[in-house]
């Protein structure tokens, strides 16, 4: 079996999915059923660790690509191996009616559903996840934010929640709250180098929007610099805090001189010389990294071809100021 | 493992047996009994053996060991980093680790529209429905 099967990534390329989602009915064919129950199953199908993620994987695959009735075949291997009560697998199920739904009244069926099994059991926090994923998909997104904040009160360490909160806020343009959000990740991943870059980028953006006063661009600003280098620091040769990093910097440049002395904040902004030598930095690096993949040197093939081209769009724009 | 930790292996071993095998004949030639005690010790030789055996093996066996991982994190960040977009260094970690392996950043699956729990399964159809239509699926629709 493949292997991009039992861990593959959730944003796939569709050629790859399509791919994936092809491989379903030989998958499907080349291993055997059974009609006896689960215990007594196991003498006539073996089963390795995989065997059921692969499924659970392609069930997504195949919704993706439309070849439902391959999704319905191993859903419906799964609930005769797990049963319909498991968890995953009536979060599995709702998936699917999800998908196949025709219409908003058949998706509010479908959220009806949701509510009465979530009121059965409080606890199946995998379901109530779908919930607010339906929620979110129906655009009703303020019912999303006020389940999944319930949900969070229940389970305060589930950071996978607190990241889709604070994805929904940000959508909201609530950025303050989106930013508590992914602050409550990293207090549960604090070597995540990808939030601290997210984070990083909420800020920047925090900082770009013409609400707010001088004195909060200068802070989050400075918080985003300092956010995108804990990401560096974390992960050699990351382009985008690299990225986040050049874009920061040159506009704390613009920022800093006109700011006056603020010796009540509890972090003071970063000295001018600072920001500068981080700017050069950045630069530098960013060249390199788009030189060297550029050249397929060996260990610095493995970057994002789009990541690629818009650090080169971010460098040309500035030697073309230059040359002016 | 290549060819230099192999022919040391195989002469360490070689030269192991071989000095087990003549401190064994030399036990059976002079059996030592009660009454003679211990006249007759191991020959200088046969010692010098085992112990250039059992180094030319350890030399063996440190070279023919797989390539260290890296012990800090930002630069192991960036291999697992790079290695997700990079197929061919996915496909040999893959391999090196056997499957179901930890392939990619593990934190991938808090970035947005990558979360498990919160697979937006319409939106997936609808992108992909979108990409058949403008012919990306080759003709295979």
């Amino acid at each position: 079996m493949s292997t991009d099967l039992v861990n593959p990534p959730v944003q796939l390329q569709p050629e790859k999915a399509l791919h994936l989602s092809q491989l379903a009915p030989q998958i499907l064919k080349s291993s055997p059923t059974t009609s006896l129950p689960y215990p007594l199953s196991l003498l006539t199908t073996p089963e390795s660790q995989e065997t059921w993620v692969v499924y659970e994987n392609l069930v997504f695959q195949c919704l993706r690509t439309g070849d439902d009735d391959s999704a319905k075949e191993c859903l419906d291997r799964l609930v005769d191996r797990f049963g319909e009560d498991n968890e995953r697998i009536m979060a599995l199920c709702g998936m699917y009616e999800e998908a196949v739904a025709k219409d908003d009244k058949e998706l509010e069926g479908v959220l009806k559903t949701y509510n009465k099994a979530i009121q059965a059991d409080p606890t199946n926090m995998l379901l109530r996840k779908r919930k607010i994923a339906l929620l979110k998909s129906l655009s009703r997104t303020n019912d999303a934010i006020s389940s999944l904040v319930e949900l969070l009160d229940a389970s305060p360490i589930d950071s996978e929640a607190w990241a889709e909160l604070s994805e929904l806020y940000f959508s909201q343009g609530m950025y303050q709250q989106a930013i508590f959000s992914l602050e409550e990740v990293l207090l549960i991943t604090p070597n995540a180098w990808t939030i601290h870059a997210r984070l990083g980028e909420i800020l920047y953006i925090h900082g770009q929007s013409p609400s707010v006063n001088d004195a909060e661009i200068l802070k989050s600003l400075s918080e985003s610099m300092r956010r995108f280098c804990r990401s560096l620091e974390l992960c050699n040769d990351y382009l985008r805090g690299y990225y986040g990093l050049k874009l920061t910097t040159k506009r704390l440049l613009d920022v800093l001189p006109s700011a006056g002395k603020q010796s009540d904040a509890d972090l003071p902004p970063p000295s001018t010389e600072t920001v500068h030598k981080l700017h050069e930095l950045a630069t530098r690096k960013l060249a390199e990294i788009v030189r060297r993949s550029a050249s397929k040197e060996k260990g610095w093939e493995g970057f994002d071809p789009a990541e690629i081209i818009a650090a080169r769009e971010l460098l040309d724009r500035e030697t073309q100021k230059v040359d002016r | 493992m290549g060819l230099p930790s192999t022919v040391l292996l195989v002469a360490g071993a070689a030269f192991l047996s071989h000095a087990v095998y003549s401190s064994y004949e030399h036990a059976l030639l002079f059996s030592p009994s009660i009454s003679s005690g211990n006249k007759h010790p191991l020959p200088l030789d046969i010692v010098l053996e085992l112990l250039v055996s059992i180094t030319v093996l350890c030399a063996g066996i440190v070279l023919a060991a797989p390539k260290l991982k890296p012990i800090s994190w930002r630069v192991w960040a960036r291999e697992k980093e790079t290695e997700e977009k990079n197929v061919n260094i996915r496909r040999r970690k893959e391999e090196d680790a056997g499957l179901g392996a930890q392939v990619g950043n593990p934190f991938a699956g808090l970035e947005d529209g990558s979360r498990r729990g919160f697979l937006d399964v319409r939106g997936a159809r609808k992108a992909f429905a979108e990409w058949v239509r403008e012919g990306g699926g080759g003709g295979r629709s």
